[in-house]
């Protein structure tokens, strides 16, 4: 499933530009320790993640993260979001938690 | 990273990498003021000025097969969230100091983790590297030294199995020393 497509379904915010939406999502992955993201998510995976400092869209980069998902309504810095659009990782965010959201989409990838 | 041992690991990796042949890690706890300071000074090639303001962003890197490096933002972060904080001192040909401190007692500061094994593992990768672990309570000090070890133990190679062995057990006595009691995941 695309990005795009992902976000309008689940009524998530874009927060990155349009052109970090055309990924496929194909799984995803929940973890807040970056070091443990790097080595275990799965190429395809689509993150949630409280973080949202800019170490995040490196580390989405590197794990081949098309989106990552900020839960909660936690707002994200500019910056992080200025660096994701330009790297091409997509950035949404909602006001459900990492559990609702998972179930959610555990229906759907 | 799960603990700061594996913190250290990564921070020497950067060392190694700019040809650093003695690298000290000192581990100071300053229980009176609940702070817990972790130094990695090495010797190698240094950072240039330009670098040095860029170093902490994960976009910096020295890779060329990637343009992402983390170790120190996340050493970094780790920091951060444990109310402390990391700076990095660099001086081109002389070397490169990294300090991070970290509040004790926060609920998000990372445990120690195996320093043991974290320093025998760098020993048989890169034997030939002068490392000193230097560990400190602010009452009692503990020092090891693997050329002073490489000194005594003449033609036995340090990267000996039993060397090795002896080396871990008797850091993680160390551990128990100084930090027993200081860092609540250590049982004096």
């Amino acid at each position: 499933m695309k990005v795009e497509e992902f976000a309008k379904h689940f009524e998530m915010n874009v927060l990155t530009s349009e052109e970090t939406l055309n990924k496929e999502i194909t799984g995803m992955y929940i973890c807040d320790l970056l070091s443990l993201v790097m080595s275990k998510a799965k190429k395809g995976d689509a993150w949630i993640t409280v973080h949202t400092h800019l170490n995040i869209v490196a580390v989405a980069l590197l794990a081949e993260l098309p989106c990552i998902i900020i839960p909660e309504g936690i707002s994200v810095e500019e910056a992080t979001v200025n660096k994701a659009s330009e790297e091409g990782v997509a950035i949404l965010s909602t006001n459900k938690d990492s559990f609702k959201v998972a179930c959610e989409a555990g229906k759907l990838l | 990273m799960r603990d700061l041992s594996l913190h250290v690991m990564d921070i020497v990796q950067n060392s190694l990498s700019a040809k650093s042949d003695r690298i000290d890690i000192i581990i100071c706890a300053r229980p009176e003021i609940d702070i817990l300071e972790i130094t990695i000074k090495d010797n190698g090639i240094g950072m240039d000025e330009d670098f040095l303001k860029e170093v902490k962003s994960p976009f910096k890197t020295t890779r060329t097969t990637r343009k992402v490096g983390l170790g120190i933002s996340l050493f970094e972060a780790s920091a951060k969230s444990a109310s402390g904080e990391l700076n990095i001192n660099s001086q081109k040909n002389v070397g490169t100091v990294i300090k991070a401190c970290f509040k004790i007692s926060h609920i998000d500061r990372l445990p120690l983790g195996d320093l043991a094994q974290t320093i025998t593992t760098l020993i048989m990768s890169q034997p030939d590297v002068e490392y000193v672990l230097n560990m400190d309570n602010q009452k009692e000090c503990f020092v090891f030294n693997s050329y002073d070890i490489k000194k005594t133990m003449g033609e036995v190679p340090i990267t000996q199995y039993e060397v090795i062995k002896w080396i871990g057990e008797y850091i993680d006595e160390g551990i128990k020393i100084i930090f027993g009691g200081v860092l609540d995941e250590i049982h004096s």
